[in-house]
C-alpha cells in the first residue's frame, strides 16, 4: 500500500515538473471560500471543482493555458496561469445580477427570464433595517408596495398594499413562508424573526395568479435560511439593544395658556369665567408623564452549514420591546425556535422541514378613540397635577370622559401569549431530468391564551370606566351590583376574563415540475399541481368575579369567589376551506423571448354553490431586445421588456356570509331577568361570487454603464371588479337589528393605476470605497368606478361626538376620499355676515365663525344635507419613494433609509368640544376681534344661542399628511480579519443605528404614518399609538 | 428503498388528489341554526319572540325626537354637531340627510321583519300557547308600523314574511291607511287572544293592546271607535291612577297599577356606544343626564332633550307635576350648594328632564350613560283616561261629562282643582293636560301635529311639510323602488 502511493506521489511529482500543476482558491465577494466552482482550462474539457473550502488543485496545466472559473450567479473570470502556480481569485457575483434566482410561486425562475413584476429584498436590506418584524423593513424598498402602522404599539398591527387600495375590504396580500399560505399576513410576519430571512419576493402583478386563491391584492414571498451543501458550520450571532422614545409630541396649551383660553371660551358663553387667577405656570404636562422611555433588545444566534446530502439551518431567538406609553403594559416579547433541513435521502428524493416554534406575549394598553390613553393624555387639564399630595392618582373631575392616564395605565392588566407551531414536511421527487414531483404538508399550530382582569377602579365621577360607584351620600366607594335573579343582586368588585383560542391552517400541495430544452434553443417548462387549504379555529371563554384582595396577582378564573351565578362562559368555532388545481406553461426561445400563461382554478368554502368555484387565467411576456443582433448600445447593457396581463379572485370576507343565520342578537327582559332570544342575522347572499383583479403591467428593465445602474419600471392598470363588501342595504330587509349587518355584495368596481420606477447606482471610488444609492418611486391612483346600480355613494366614519360620517365611496372618486364642507375665513364682524348675501344658520353664527363656501349657490348654507359639501381630501397618497444610501470604507459601513408619502390628508379627529377639556396650541392663534385671525374660529363654549357649526366636518379639520422620514441610519464598524481570526471569527461588526429619526411634515397628530386596515376610513386620526424613535447599538458576530 | 418512496409518493398524490375533489370546500358551520330551519318547537317560537321585542328597546329616539321636535325642550349635548340630526330636528331644518330618523327607520323595519318571520312560519307546527305567541307578535308589528306611520306616513307595508333582495325594489310606500288598518287588524287579534294581565313582568297584555289601538284609532281622527276601545280599557278596571306619579318613574315603580305598557329595560348588561340596538339599558336617561354633574342624587350625563321656559310656562301655579317634570338645576343648586355641573355646547336652558334623569341609586352596568334599567312608559293610565277624554270631547256627537270625569280624575291624583268646562274650551283644557301630564314623555309633537298645532306653537314648523319627518335619503336610494319623498323636503 505504502509503495503504491508513494509511487503515485510520484508520478504526480513528476508529472508537475513536466508540464506545470496549480492551486489556489476561490473566495466570494465576503472572502470566504466558494465551493463547488468549476475550474476548467479554456478550450479543453479538463478541470475540477473548489473543494469545501473553496480550493482547488489542477495538474496538468501548461504555462500558456488560461483558467476560466465559474460559478452561477458570479461573473466567470478568466485568468491566464502565465507561468504562475499558485492562483488565487476572488469571484464577483454576477453584477447584472440576472441570474439571481427568483421564486415565482411552485417554481422558480431568474431575472433574466422572469416576464412577471416582481420585486426581491434580501437578508441583508431586511437585517440591515433591525426592525421587529419583517413588514416593516418592506417599507420603502421596495416600489408599489406600501407599508402602514395600524399601531405602533409593540407587536402592532401593519397594513401592507400592494399597489393601491385594490378592495375595500382586507387589502393585505398573501404571505407564503417557505411554502406555507398565511391569508393573515400579521400572523406570518409576527412570529417571524427577521434575521431569520433569505429573501423576500413581492410578486405583484397578473403572475401572482399562480397563487390564485386570495392572490389580487398580491404576494409575498418569504424564504427562511437554508444551509448549503459542503459547507463548514458557520455560527452566528447578532444582536441590539436600542432605546424608544416618543419622537415627537403634540403641542397643546400650558396650565396659563388653557385658564386664560378657558376663561374667553366661558365668556363667550356668557358664562362665569372659571379661573379667577390664571398666573398658574406651565402645570403638568401630561405626554411627559405617560410617554417615557422604553427599551427594546434581539438576539439572535444561528447555525448553518451542510454536508455531501444533508444542509441544516438552525436558529433562536430572543426580542423583547416595551412600550413608550405603558412601558411592560403594552410590551411583547418573542421567542423563536427555527429548525430548516433538508436530506437526500436517495438519489432522486429530497425531504425538506421546516419547523418554527415561536412564543410570543403582548400586552396592550387602550388606544384609538375615546378612553384611548392618548385621548386621555391630550384632553388632561393641565392645571391638575398627576398625583395629590397622598401620593395617589388625582381624579380628574373636569370632563366626564377624560381619566387621568396614569390611573388607567396602572390599572390596565392584560397579556395574551401565543404558543405556535409552524411546520413543512416537503419531499421532491426528481423522476428524471425532465420531470419532477412535489408533495409537501404545511400546518400552522396556534394556542392563544388571552388574559384579561379589571380591577375596581373609581377614576371619578361619571366616568365610563369607572367600576366602582361613589354614595353620595357615605361618600363611600361601592362595588356595583349585578342582578342575577329578580331582587337578587351581588356586588361585583373586580372580574377576569380568560379565552383560549386555538388555530389550525394546513395546507396540502402536489405538483409536478417539467422542464427540458429543444434544440438548444426552445427552453420549455411546465408545472401543474393542486392545492387545498384550510383552517378551524375556536375558543372557550369565560368570566370570573371577585378574585381575592381585589389583586392582579390572583387574577385568574379558578381564583375567582364569585358564585357560579355571576360568572360566565362562552365560545365560538369556524373553519374555512379552499381548494385549486393549477397549470402553468413557460417557453422561451433563446434568451430572447418568453412567454409564461397560467390556468387556475379555485374554490372557496365562503361561497355557495351557485358561485363556488372561480378559473383565472393570467399571461405574461418579455422580450430581452438587447440578446437582439441589432441591438448595439455601448451604453446599455441589458434591456427587457415586459407585459402581463393575469386576473386573480379574492375571497377575503367572512366565513358562511352567503348563507343566512339566525345570528342576530334579540335580547329582552322578562321579570327583569334578560332572555335571550333567536334573531336574523346578516341576510345571506347565495349568488355571492369571486371579487376579481383584472391587471395589465407594462415593465421595462436596464442595466446600464457596466452594470453600474439598474433600472426597473413599471405601469400597472389594476381594475377590481365585482368588490366583496358590505355595503348599506334598504332598511326594509330589516337586516339592521342587534346582531345584523348589511349582506355582503358584489358591489362595485375600483381601479388603480401607478407608475412604478426603481433605480439603483453602484460604484466604487479607488480600491476602499464602495457605494450604491438606491431609489423608488410608486404612483397610486385610485378610483371607484362602478357601485350598484341606485346607489350614488356609501358613507363611513365619524367625526367628533355623534357627528356625521367622514368619507365616501363614490364614483369617480377615490376610495374613502373625505367628504364636508369648504371654509373660506373667518366672518370678522357682524356687517360681513349681514352682507353676505348667503345665509349660514343666522340664528346662531357671529363673529369669528368660520365661513362656509355656498358650492350650491343657494345663497344658504345647508346643514341638514349634502348639497354644499365636497371632497375635501383624499387618504392615498399621490406619491410614495423610497431612498436607500449605502457606502463602505475599509471596515466602515453607513446606510440611511429615506421614506416619504406625499399628497395624502389627514382628518384631525382625537379632538374634544368639551368646555373644560385641553386644546392644541393653535388655539391660541383663535379669533378674538375684528382682523385678528381669518384662520382659528372663536372659542365658546356655546350655549343654545352661542353654538355654531364651527365642528362639522371642514377642510378645518383635515390636514396635509405628506411626510419624509428617516426611516433608518446606520453606522457600522467591521474589524479587519486579521483580528477578528485572532479570536477565531470570520466576522466581527459592531454598530450603531437610529429608527425613525426624524420626519418632515406639517401634520400636528403624533405621526402622520399611519392607516387603518379598512380603507374607508384609513385617513381618520381618531389618537393612535404612535411609533417611537429608537436609538440602538449592536453586534454582528460570524464564527 | 427506492420502492418504498415511490410508493409514499404516488399514494401521498392520490391523497391530494382526493381532499382536492369538489366536495372538500362544501361545508356546513357548526352549532348554528340556518334561518330556514327554524320553527321546530314551541320554544323556537318563544325565542323568535323574544327577538321581536328587542327593538322596542330603541325607542329612546322617539322619545327624544317627540320632545326636541315640539316646543318642549332642545337638543343639548356636547356640541350642535353632537346627535346633529337631533339639532336639525331641533330647529326645523331637517332634510332628507339624518342619521337620527334613519336608524330609526331601520330599527322600526328590523321588528317589522323579526315579527313577520314568526308570522312565515306560523304553520310550521302546532302547540299549546302558539295563539299567545302570535297574538304578541300581532301586537309588536302593530306598534313598530304605528311607529313608522306616525313618522313618515306612508311606508311599505310588509306583512307576514321576509324580503328577498329582488323584492325589495318592488315596494312602493303603501298609503298610511293602508298601514293603520294593518296595524288595527293586527291589535284587535292581539286584544282578542291576550288577557288583561300577565304574571311575566314585561308580557304585552290585552289593556297594552286595546290602549296602543285607541291610540292608534286617535290619530286617525276616529273618536267614536277611540272612545269605545278606551272604555273597554278603562271598565275592565285593570289599572288605576298612582298617587305616587314621580315614583312612577323610578325602577321601584315599575309594577305600579297604572303600568299599562312599559317597555322594559334592565342595568345588567354593559353597553357601549358603538352599538345603540344592541342596549339593554334606556339610553334617553343617561343622556338626558346633567353634564359634569357633582352632588347628590342624580348623576352625571350628556345634557340631551333639556326642557325649555315655554314648557315650564305651561304649567298652572301650584301643579306639582312641574317639579316632577323639571328639574331646575339652579334652584336645586341653591338648596344643594355643593352641586357642580357644566353647560353643554350643545344648548343650556337651566332645566332637565326630570322623570328620566340618570339618578345615583339607578346605575347599570358600564357605559352607565347607555344602560339606565328605568322602563320607558309608553302607555300609562293616565294616557288612556286623557285619550279616552280627548276623544269623547271631540266625536261627532260629543259626551263633554265623560270627557271631563276622565281629565278631573288625572287632575285629582295630584290636587289640581278640577274643570268645569265643555266644546272647544274643553278640547284645550285636553291638549293643555296632555302637555303638562306627559312633559318629557315623547308625546308633544306628535299631539301638536295630529291636532294641527304645531304651526302655532313650533317655531319654524312648515305647515304640509313638517306634519311628517322626510323619508331618509338613502333609504328611497338603496329601495330603487321609486319613492317619492315627503312633500316640500
Amino acid at each position: 500500500m505504502k509503495t503504491k502511493l508513494l509511487a503515485l506521489l510520484l508520478t504526480l511529482s513528476l508529472a508537475t515538473y513536466g508540464q506545470g500543476s496549480l492551486k489556489g482558491r476561490v473566495t466570494d465577494e465576503k472572502d470566504q471560500g466558494l465551493p463547488g466552482v468549476n475550474v476548467l482550462i479554456k478550450g479543453t474539457t479538463q478541470g475540477t471543482v473548489t473543494d469545501a473550502n473553496g480550493e482547488y488543485t489542477l495538474a496538468n496545466t501548461t504555462a500558456d493555458a488560461i483558467l476560466v472559473f465559474s460559478f452561477i450567479g458570479y461573473t466567470a473570470q478568466e485568468i491566464a496561469v502565465a507561468g504562475k502556480t499558485v492562483i488565487d481569485t476572488q469571484l464577483v457575483p454576477d453584477i447584472q445580477a440576472l441570474q439571481e434566482v427568483i421564486v415565482v410561486g411552485y417554481g422558480t425562475t431568474t431575472a433574466k427570464e422572469l416576464t412577471g413584476a416582481v420585486s426581491v429584498v434580501k437578508a441583508e436590506e431586511i437585517t440591515k433595517l433591525n426592525t421587529s418584524r419583517v413588514d416593516q423593513a418592506l417599507q420603502g424598498q421596495v416600489a408599489g408596495v406600501q407599508v402602514t402602522t395600524g399601531s405602533g404599539a409593540p407587536g402592532g398591527q401593519m397594513n401592507i398594499r400592494i399597489r393601491g387600495y385594490t378592495t375595500n375590504g382586507d387589502n393585505n396580500p398573501l404571505v407564503v413562508v417557505d411554502g406555507i399560505l398565511y391569508p393573515n399576513p400579521t400572523d406570518a410576519l409576527n412570529a417571524l424573526n427577521p434575521s431569520d430571512i433569505e429573501s423576500v419576493n413581492v410578486l405583484k402583478d397578473g403572475t401572482a395568479g399562480i397563487y390564485g386563491v386570495q392572490s389580487a391584492n398580491g404576494v409575498i414571498l418569504i424564504t427562511t435560511k437554508q444551509g448549503r451543501k459542503n459547507t463548514k458550520p458557520s455560527l452566528d450571532f447578532t444582536g441590539y439593544y436600542g432605546v424608544q422614545e416618543a419622537a415627537n409630541k403634540i403641542s397643546v396649551l400650558n396650565a396659563t395658556e388653557f385658564a386664560v383660553l378657558k376663561n374667553e371660551t366661558y365668556a363667550g358663553g356668557n358664562e362665569a369665567p372659571p379661573y379667577a387667577n390664571v398666573n398658574l405656570g406651565e402645570g403638568t404636562n401630561w405626554q411627559n408623564e405617560v410617554f417615557g422611555t422604553a427599551p427594546v433588545q434581539n438576539y439572535n444566534i444561528g447555525l448553518t452549514g451542510g454536508g455531501e446530502k444533508a444542509t441544516y439551518s438552525i436558529g433562536a431567538s430572543y426580542f423583547n420591546q416595551e412600550g413608550i406609553i405603558g412601558g411592560e403594559k403594552a410590551g411583547y416579547k418573542r421567542y423563536n425556535l427555527r429548525v430548516n433541513t433538508t436530506f437526500d435521502i436517495s438519489p432522486k428524493f429530497t425531504l425538506e422541514n421546516v419547523l418554527l416554534y415561536t412564543n410570543e406575549r403582548r400586552s396592550t394598553v387602550p388606544e384609538m378613540g375615546i378612553s384611548a390613553i392618548l385621548f386621555n393624555t391630550l384632553n388632561a387639564n393641565p392645571i391638575s397635577s398627576p398625583y395629590t399630595s397622598a401620593g395617589e392618582f388625582t381624579l380628574l373631575e373636569d370632563v366626564s370622559e377624560v381619566a387621568n392616564p396614569l390611573a388607567q395605565i396602572y390599572n390596565t392588566f392584560n397579556d395574551s401569549k401565543v404558543n405556535k407551531i409552524v411546520g413543512k414536511q416537503e419531499l421532491t421527487y426528481k423522476i428524471n431530468s425532465h420531470f419532477e414531483l412535489t408533495g409537501r404538508a404545511g400546518y400552522n399550530a396556534a394556542i392563544v391564551d388571552y388574559k384579561d382582569f379589571s380591577p375596581p377602579v373609581y377614576y371619578g365621577t361619571g366616568k365610563a370606566m369607572n367600576t366602582l360607584n361613589l354614595n353620595s351620600a357615605t361618600g363611600e366607594l361601592e362595588p356595583r351590583m349585578k342582578e342575577i335573579a329578580t331582587g337578587v343582586s351581588l356586588p361585583t368588585y373586580n372580574w377576569v376574563n380568560e379565552k383560549r383560542t386555538t388555530y389550525l391552517d394546513y395546507n396540502f400541495e402536489a405538483f409536478l415540475n417539467f422542464n427540458q430544452t429543444f434544440n438548444a434553443q426552445h427552453k420549455v417548462k411546465g408545472t401543474f399541481g393542486m392545492s387545498a387549504y384550510g383552517n378551524v379555529s375556536q375558543e372557550l371563554s369565560g368570566t370570573g368575579y371577585n378574585v381575592p384582595y381585589n389583586s392582579a396577582k390572583f387574577a385568574d378564573i379558578s381564583a375567582a369567589t364569585g358564585p357560579d351565578v355571576l360568572n360566565t362562559t362562552d365560545s365560538w368555532q369556524d373553519q374555512t376551506r379552499q381548494q385549486s388545481f393549477f397549470l402553468r406553461g413557460e417557453y422561451a426561445y433563446g434568451s430572447k423571448y418568453m412567454f409564461s400563461a397560467i390556468v387556475r382554478r379555485d374554490g372557496s368554502s365562503r361561497f355557495g354553490e351557485n358561485n363556488r368555484f372561480g378559473i383565472f387565467p393570467a399571461a405574461s411576456a418579455a422580450w430581452v431586445i438587447s440578446e437582439e443582433q441589432f441591438f448595439n448600445s455601448s451604453l446599455i447593457e441589458f434591456m427587457k421588456v415586459r407585459a402581463s396581463y393575469g386576473v386573480s379572485g379574492n375571497d377575503k370576507i367572512e366565513n358562511w356570509k352567503y348563507r343566512a343565520l339566525l345570528g342576530g342578537e334579540g335580547v329582552y327582559p322578562f321579570d327583569d331577568q334578560l332572555t335571550t332570544g333567536a334573531a336574523l342575522g346578516v341576510p345571506g347572499n347565495e349568488d355571492l361570487k369571486w371579487e376579481t383583479t383584472h391587471q395589465t403591467n407594462f415593465g421595462i428593465d436596464l442595466n446600464l454603464l457596466n452594470g453600474k445602474i439598474d433600472i426597473t419600471t413599471d405601469y400597472y392598470i389594476k381594475k377590481t371588479n365585482d368588490l366583496l363588501f358590505q355595503p348599506a342595504i334598504s332598511a326594509i330587509s330589516g337586516a339592521y337589528g342587534a346582531g345584523g349587518n348589511s349582506p355582503y355584495v358584489n358591489g362595485g368596481d375600483v381601479k388603480n393605476s401607478g407608475f412604478e420606477f426603481a433605480i439603483t447606482y453602484r460604484d466604487k471610488i479607488g480600491s476602499d470605497f464602495t457605494y450604491s444609492i438606491g431609489y423608488n418611486l410608486t404612483t397610486i391612483k385610485n378610483e371607484v368606478t362602478a357601485l350598484q346600480q341606485g346607489v350614488d355613494f356609501y358613507s363611513f366614519g365619524g367625526f367628533g361626538v355623534g357627528g356625521g360620517s367622514v368619507s365616501r365611496m363614490q364614483v369617480g372618486y377615490p376610495i374613502g376620499y373625505f367628504f364636508g364642507y369648504k371654509t373660506d375665513g373667518i366672518y370678522q364682524t357682524q356687517q360681513e355676515i349681514d352682507e353676505r348675501g348667503v345665509s349660514q344658520d343666522p340664528d346662531r353664527v357671529k363673529p369669528g365663525d368660520l365661513i362656509y363656501k355656498d358650492l350650491d349657490n343657494s345663497g344658504d348654507i345647508s346643514f341638514s344635507d349634502h348639497s354644499d359639501k365636497e371632497m375635501i381630501g383624499s387618504p392615498i397618497p399621490d406619491v410614495i419613494m423610497g431612498m436607500n444610501l449605502s457606502a463602505g470604507f475599509r471596515g466602515f459601513d453607513f446606510s440611511l433609509l429615506l421614506y416619504a408619502s406625499i399628497g395624502n390628508e389627514i382628518v384631525r379627529n382625537y379632538e374634544r368640544q368639551q368646555p373644560m377639556s385641553n386644546l392644541l396650541t393653535y388655539n391660541i392663534n383663535r379669533w378674538t376681534g375684528p382682523g385678528s385671525t381669518n384662520e382659528y374660529p372663536r372659542l365658546t363654549t356655546g350655549n343654545d344661542t352661542n353654538g355654531n357649526y364651527n365642528g362639522v366636518l371642514s377642510d378645518y379639520f383635515v390636514e396635509d399628511g405628506s411626510f419624509l422620514r428617516i426611516k433608518n441610519i446606520q453606522l457600522g464598524y467591521t474589524l479587519p480579519a486579521a483580528i477578528s481570526k485572532k479570536i477565531g471569527a470570520r466576522k466581527l461588526r459592531f454598530y450603531v443605528a437610529a429608527n425613525n429619526l426624524a420626519t418632515f411634515t406639517k401634520y400636528l397628530g403624533y405621526d402622520p404614518e399611519f392607516a387603518t386596515k379598512d380603507p374607508n376610513v384609513s385617513g381618520i386620526d381618531t389618537g393612535f399609538y404612535p411609533q417611537a424613535r429608537t436609538i440602538m447599538g449592536g453586534v454582528n458576530f460570524n464564527f | 428503498m427506492k420502492k418504498l418512496l415511490r410508493t409514499i409518493t404516488i399514494a401521498a398524490a392520490a391523497t391530494f388528489i382526493s381532499v382536492s375533489c369538489d366536495d372538500f370546500v362544501d361545508i356546513d358551520p357548526k352549532y348554528t341554526i340556518d334561518a330556514d330551519n327554524f320553527f321546530l318547537s314551541p320554544d323556537d317560537y318563544d325565542r323568535a319572540l323574544t327577538a321581536a321585542y328587542d327593538l322596542m328597546q330603541t325607542s329612546y329616539l322617539d322619545l327624544w325626537i317627540g320632545e326636541i321636535a315640539s316646543d318642549n325642550s332642545v337638543a343639548g349635548g356636547e356640541s350642535v354637531t353632537d346627535t346633529q340630526g337631533l339639532h336639525e330636528i331641533d330647529a326645523m331644518i331637517h332634510g332628507g340627510v339624518n342619521n337620527e330618523l334613519r336608524n330609526f327607520f331601520r330599527w322600526m323595519y328590523a321588528g317589522v321583519t323579526r315579527a313577520n318571520y314568526i308570522f312565515e312560519f306560523k304553520d310550521n307546527i302546532d302547540f299549546e300557547g302558539k295563539d299567545k305567541i302570535l297574538a304578541q307578535a300581532a301586537f309588536l308589528r302593530a306598534y313598530y308600523y304605528f311607529e313608522l306611520v306616525k313618522f313618515f306616513g306612508d311606508v311599505p307595508l310588509i306583512v307576514d314574511k321576509r324580503l328577498n333582495f329582488s323584492e325589495i325594489s318592488q315596494q312602493e310606500r303603501t298609503p298610511a291607511t293602508e298601514v293603520y288598518a294593518q296595524i288595527e287588524t293586527d291589535l284587535l287579534y292581539a286584544a282578542s287572544i291576550l288577557d288583561w294581565t300577565d304574571e311575566v313582568k314585561g308580557r304585552i297584555t290585552k289593556g297594552a293592546a286595546l290602549s296602543l289601538l285607541g291610540k292608534a284609532y286617535l290619530y286617525q281622527n276616529k273618536f267614536d271607535e277611540a272612545a269605545e276601545t278606551l272604555d273597554e280599557v278603562i271598565e275592565s278596571e285593570t289599572y288605576e291612577l298612582d298617587a305616587d306619579l314621580e315614583g312612577l318613574f323610578r325602577v321601584g315603580g315599575e309594577s305600579s297599577p297604572e303600568t299599562v305598557f312599559d317597555i322594559q329595560y334592565v342595568g345588567s348588561e354593559g353597553g357601549g356606544y358603538d352599538c345603540f340596538v344592541c342596549l339593554e339599558g334606556f339610553a334617553a336617561v343617561g343622556f338626558h343626564g346633567i353634564r359634569e354633574y357633582k352632588g347628590p342624587i342624580y348623576a352625571t350625563g350628556n345634557s340631551y332633550n333639556l326642557p325649555t321656559s315655554d314648557l315650564k310656562l305651561e304649567f298652572e301655579a301650584g301643579d306639582p307635576r312641574l317639579d316632577i317634570a323639571l328639574l331646575d338645576i339652579e334652584a336645586f343648586k341653591d338648596l344643594h350648594p355643593e352641586v357642580e355641573f357644566a353647560p353643554g355646547g350643545g344648548g343650556h336652558t337651566g332645566f332637565y328632564n326630570n322623570k328620566y334623569l340618570k339618578r345615583a341609586d339607578e346605575l347599570g352596568a358600564g357605559d352607565d350613560d347607555l344602560t339606565s334599567p328605568v322602563n320607558h312608559k309608553v302607555i300609562r293610565y293616565a294616557d288612556v283616561l286623557l285619550m279616552a277624554a280627548e276623544a269623547y270631547n271631540r266625536k261627532a256627537s260629543p259626551d263633554d261629562v265623560k270627557a271631563r270625569g276622565y281629565l278631573n280624575q288625572v287632575r285629582d291624583r295630584v290636587d289640581m282643582d278640577e274643570v268645569n268646562l265643555s266644546g272647544t274650551a274643553l278640547t284645550n283644557a285636553i291638549y293643555h293636560e296632555l302637555r303638562v301630564e306627559f312633559a318629557g314623555e315623547g308625546h308633544h309633537f306628535f299631539d301638536l301635529v295630529r291636532t294641527g298645532r304645531a304651526a302655532a306653537q313650533i317655531p319654524g314648523f312648515t305647515v304640509d311639510k313638517n306634519e311628517l319627518f322626510p323619508i331618509p335619503q338613502v333609504e328611497i336610494d338603496l329601495a330603487g323602488a321609486g319613492w317619492s319623498q315627503n312633500p316640500n323636503y
